[in-house]
């Protein structure tokens, strides 16, 4: 992991108090965080914590019930497109058109984000995610990790400001994990600044400069890994769950609770 | 604001719009389901009814031709880009479209573009392969016509499937629902507007949305002069635009959840 320098520059992205319900059930209260330029950031929970409508919020799919929510100092709210054009965004569950081939999609999301996208470039693009000899297939037609790299791939299409990775690793293969990992390496060199929620603590540890725990929709702690984890050695919660020396998954589930999550 | 290597900018509408026009316009080629609804369906219709002495029975060659064009407007927009649309809010298509810069009325636009072009299509092939098997005489000014009521069919029907989508959320339901609205208003429009059920459902029928269109279609191929009749079939298609055109916005959702 590379050393951020977090106050030099204003945040590229700045929540503060962001409070989202659905009907009476508020699913995130009062979360607070800041993102800095070059960072990869990881919101780390249980299922239903409140990680994917965190997200959701920023990506001005569901409006908040009170909050800021800054995107490169935008609100979302008053300039939603201004914030969107920023923002590459992966969802948990990418789908695109069915009857479209790869390079129709690669088309199509170039155009939405302003890049216009000659075949030579698309199969170029392609070539670098390992996709070329699947340029005339569809979506559907695609491996899970080859699934993953194109929707990777249309969502840094225009190099957004702001990458948000909904669970990018779930249900890859090991080979395609750390393939993805590098990538998201790459992308914060290139000058991203990166969101990513995980269930993974491994992945956590691995790849993001600073992580934030929440459940219920309240953030409990954040700071790097290596910091949470000194800074909740000695709690009780963590202790009774911990074999050993205290992990950032004996945090996470100390923090969170032993509890099985649907 | 920032200022470096990272995009930024808010992208051209016009190239947004065009690449979403491109795109539907290949999802509407590719999917076969919609073609056969908007024009082989009223074709097959037309030839069958052109053999023997079904033309007089089923009503003459004007209210046929009238009954194919208002039969491929109302399969393919209430079945086909109701369903279509339904499906890909289901598996999530809709909500990637919807983070990006594109605005949500550009999105649905597309859609409402590309699906009244294709009706439009279909419904010139329909009035000219109509014309030709069934010895209809149709000038310039007629064909432009059925064009323009061709218009108004798909827009009426294409706000009817809007309004569905937005009030039903599973794609099943929007399925069997959309079936039996389609049999209902066939069978009001054609039943009902031929007096058998009644005074009453005659009324009704005539301002049915099938029955007002085949009502504007059948007196333009007859080359009827413009009457009351047409003037309220016309004014109840716009009402039925209007009236459900706004519950589609009103309660449209973009996800089935």
């Amino acid at each position: 992991m590379s050393e951020v320098n977090m106050p030099a520059q204003p945040p590229v992205l700045d929540i503060s108090g962001l409070r989202v319900a659905y009907g009476e059930r508020t699913v995130v209260d009062g979360v607070s965080f800041q993102i800095h330029r070059g960072e990869i950031f990881g919101l780390l929970g249980p299922n239903g914590a409140g990680k994917t409508s965190t997200l959701s919020a920023i990506e001005g799919l569901v409006s908040p019930k009170s909050g800021q929510l800054l995107v490169d100092g935008l609100d979302v709210r008053q300039e939603p497109l201004e914030a969107k054009a920023r923002l590459g965004v992966q969802l948990q569950s990418s789908s695109f058109q069915a009857e479209l081939t790869i390079q129709q999609i690669a088309r199509l999301y170039g155009g939405l984000y302003g890049v216009k996208l000659s075949r030579e470039q698309i199969r170029e693009s392609m070539r670098t995610i390992g996709l070329e000899q699947e340029l005339g297939k569809r979506f559907k037609q695609l491996s899970g990790g080859q699934q993953q790299r194109l929707a990777l791939f249309i969502a840094t299409i225009h190099n957004p400001l702001l990458l948000l990775l909904d669970e990018p690793t779930a249900g890859l293969d090991p080979q395609s994990r750390r393939g993805l990992w590098r990538r998201i390496e790459e992308l914060r060199g290139e000058g991203n600044s990166i969101l990513l929620t995980t269930h993974s603590m491994e992945e956590a540890q691995a790849v993001c400069d600073r992580v934030a725990i929440i459940d219920h929709g309240v953030l409990l702690t954040i700071g790097r890994p290596s910091e949470l984890i000194d800074k909740h050695r000695d709690d009780p919660r963590v202790l009774s769950v911990a074999h050993g020396a205290p992990t950032l998954e004996d945090v996470f589930i100390g923090l969170t609770g032993s509890e099985i999550r649907d | 604001m920032t200022n470096t290597g990272v995009n930024t900018a808010r992208p051209p509408r016009g190239l947004a719009m065009s690449s979403l026009l491109r795109a539907d316009s290949i999802v509407m080629l590719n999917s076969k389901t919609s073609l056969v609804l908007s024009a082989l369906l009223p074709i097959v219709i037309l030839v069958v009814t052109s053999f023997g002495k079904g033309q007089s029975r089923l009503g003459g060659s004007s209210l046929l031709v009238s009954l194919a064009l208002t039969l491929g407007l109302l399969t393919s927009c209430l079945l086909g880009y109701t369903l279509a649309l339904a499906h890909d809010r289901e598996i999530g298509v809709l909500q990637r479209l919807r983070v990006t810069p594109a605005p949500n009325w550009m999105i649905i636009t597309s859609r409402l573009v590309v699906q009244v072009a294709t009706n439009l299509l279909a419904s010139i092939i329909v009035v000219i392969v109509g014309a030709i098997v069934h010895g209809l005489a149709l000038n310039v000014g007629q064909y432009l016509l059925v064009i323009a009521i061709a218009v108004i069919g798909a827009a009426m029907f294409l706000a009817i499937g809007q309004a569905l989508v937005g009030l039903v959320q599973s794609t099943n339901a929007i399925s069997a629902i959309g079936r039996l609205l389609m049999i209902f208003l066939l069978l009001l429009g054609l039943l009902g507007g031929s007096g058998i059920l009644g005074d009453t459902m005659k009324t009704i029928a005539d301002w049915s949305p099938v029955g007002a269109l085949l009502t504007l279609f059948s007196d333009l191929l007859n080359q009827s002069a413009w009457s009351g009749q047409d003037t309220s079939s016309l004014l109840a298609c716009v009402g039925y635009i209007v009236v459900f055109t706004s519950i589609g916005i009103r309660w449209f959702r973009w996800n089935s959840r």
